[in-house]
């Protein structure tokens, strides 16, 4: 039987990942996938210990950040669609406008 | 049982390695898929069916089928989104990174399975009964206020999406 370790180092290396990606790639629709890697590692975790510690608040928890999630990709994509107007280019390096 | 986690578990930081390394956008978007199967699968082991269904439906059906659509949209057909420069020492440092994250979170929560006192399941724990009543009970503000901010994103994908903004 899987213990609550296991599936709080499987969560970390999911985020891990996702953080490298994040911090890595220069492809503005691949930081979004990194990003929601990330908060899928967040539920595994969240769900995790609802099922450890027997609470099922938890679990509502991840309806939230569901809700979150595509409320973020929704204005997101929203805006990198408004960018790629202006910049034909989805590489973030492309995106130096503001840049000092 | 444990086969069972190993699977998945596998899969799934499989699936996000080659999210993170794929070339292109699409096939990305396809690790991405297997990295949410693979936690759905996860979530059913963790008596969270609710939740698998909600990760098969949400993630895997709107959220990603909406990246999908705009990598379609913003990649004029034929045109191949432009190689990734290879730069090994920037990506050996966000390699380091993610290692390092990985160790410290590990070793963080090292012993955190004696700690956690394993609790014998409540009658009926992870229907979606129960789901139901603790969400619209215990966190019925909660789910008021989260109503608003979808309301909020949906209003602001609208505007953003506009011709002249």
């Amino acid at each position: 039987m899987a213990s609550l370790t296991h599936y709080i180092v499987l969560s970390s290396i999911l985020f891990g990942l996702g953080t490298v990606g994040f911090c890595t790639r220069r492809n503005a629709l691949i930081l979004f996938m990194s990003i929601e890697l990330m908060l899928n590692a967040v539920n595994l975790m969240l769900v995790a210990f609802s099922n450890f510690m027997g609470d099922m608040a938890g679990q509502v928890m991840v309806i939230f950040i569901f809700a979150v999630a595509a409320a973020e990709v929704a204005v997101g994509l929203a805006i990198l669609i408004a960018l790629f107007r202006h910049v034909r280019e989805v590489d973030i390096t492309k995106f130096n406008v503001l840049k000092w | 049982m444990d086969l069972y986690f190993w699977v998945f578990a596998s899969m799934s930081v499989l699936a996000g390695l080659f999210t993170i390394a794929a070339r292109d956008a699409l096939p990305s978007a396809m690790g991405l898929l297997t990295v949410f199967i693979a936690l759905a699968g996860l979530y059913l082991h963790l008596h969270a069916p609710l939740i698998a269904i909600f990760q098969v439906a949400i993630y895997a059906g709107a959220i990603l089928i909406l990246v999908v659509f705009v990598i379609m949209l913003l990649m004029a057909p034929g045109e191949r989104l432009a190689a990734i420069q290879a730069n090994v020492s920037y990506r050996g440092a966000g390699a380091l990174l993610g290692l390092c994250l990985i160790g410290l979170i590990a070793v963080g929560t090292k012993g955190v399975s004696e700690i956690v006192s394993m609790k014998a399941l409540p009658e009926g724990f992870g229907n979606p009964s129960m789901f139901g009543d603790l969400l619209f009970r215990d966190f019925l503000l909660h789910f008021e206020v989260v109503s608003v901010l979808l309301l909020v994103a949906l209003i602001g994908g609208i505007y953003l999406c506009k011709k002249k903004l």
